[in-house]
């Protein structure tokens, strides 16, 4: 039940990475096409750029990454905000957990 | 010749808008369950959350995975001559932070172990089906 709560969908982290892998795919395909007319030569490329797509484990694998960036933040911030003695995160405490979170991950 | 150009840009731009658009949604979907998440956090913690401060971190959430684990796990599966991206990349994607990559690694495992016992299960339940016909003979025989 609470797993449940507190994890990401995995259909919404696939969608998110399917729109983005579609954009990386069209931008492949438009480059492709300015080489073709470059140099003329460009059959059975769409068959190469075909677009990236993932196995269910590995999105649950991502949720699961995802969450943890999530709990990560909250739990540093925490840790600063206790040791000020206030008993509300505010942004000066993200700010201060902030650059060593982002070479975390 | 001009109006044929025009009419292709015009219609890249509205795909741009469009994507934009869905991006949106997925955005405003992966805040709401980061402001699940991150209040139920919080409240572990014994601590509470201001909402900006939430919104903040879901937005670079959201821009760590689509910009940089969505890239990377591409790439990675690329470079393993795949078009599809397998577990093994995502534990990848978190080499930089040992202690990352190996939860991911139990949690891996813990999904692998759970996928021969379902498969297990696909083959007891034509097994029981086999024990019914069988009984279902074995009536007349009596």
């Amino acid at each position: 039940m609470e797993d449940e709560n507190n994890t990401f969908d995995p259909d919404l982290i696939h969608a998110i990475f399917k729109l983005v892998w579609t954009r990386r795919a069209l931008e492949r395909e438009r480059n492709d096409v300015a080489d073709a007319l470059d140099c003329e030569v460009g059959a059975g490329t769409s068959k190469k750029n075909r677009q990236t797509s993932a196995n269910g484990k590995a999105i649950k694998l991502s949720c699961e990454l995802l969450r943890i960036f999530i709990t990560e933040a909250v739990q540093r911030a925490a840790t600063i905000s206790e040791a000020e003695g206030a008993s509300k995160i505010e942004a000066t405490h993200l700010e201060r957990i902030l650059p060593q979170l982002l070479l975390d991950f | 010749m001009e109006k044929a150009m025009d009419v292709e840009m015009e219609r890249e731009e509205e795909e741009e808008e469009e994507t934009e658009s869905v991006s949106d949604v997925l955005r405003d979907r992966f805040r709401l369950s980061t402001v699940s998440i991150a209040e139920a956090e919080a409240k572990r913690n014994g601590m509470e959350i201001s909402e900006p401060i939430v919104a903040c971190i879901s937005d670079l959430a959201f821009k760590y995975a689509a910009e940089q684990l969505a890239k990377d796990l591409e790439l990675f599966a690329q470079h393993a001559s795949r078009k599809i991206v397998k577990m093994e990349d995502v534990i990848l994607s978190a080499h930089r932070n040992e202690h990352l990559a190996t939860s991911l690694r139990s949690l891996c495992d813990d999904l692998k172990a759970k996928e021969p016992q379902s498969e297990r299960k696909r083959k007891k339940t034509p097994r029981k089906e086999n024990k019914a016909t069988t009984s279902v003979v074995h009536i007349p025989d009596n």
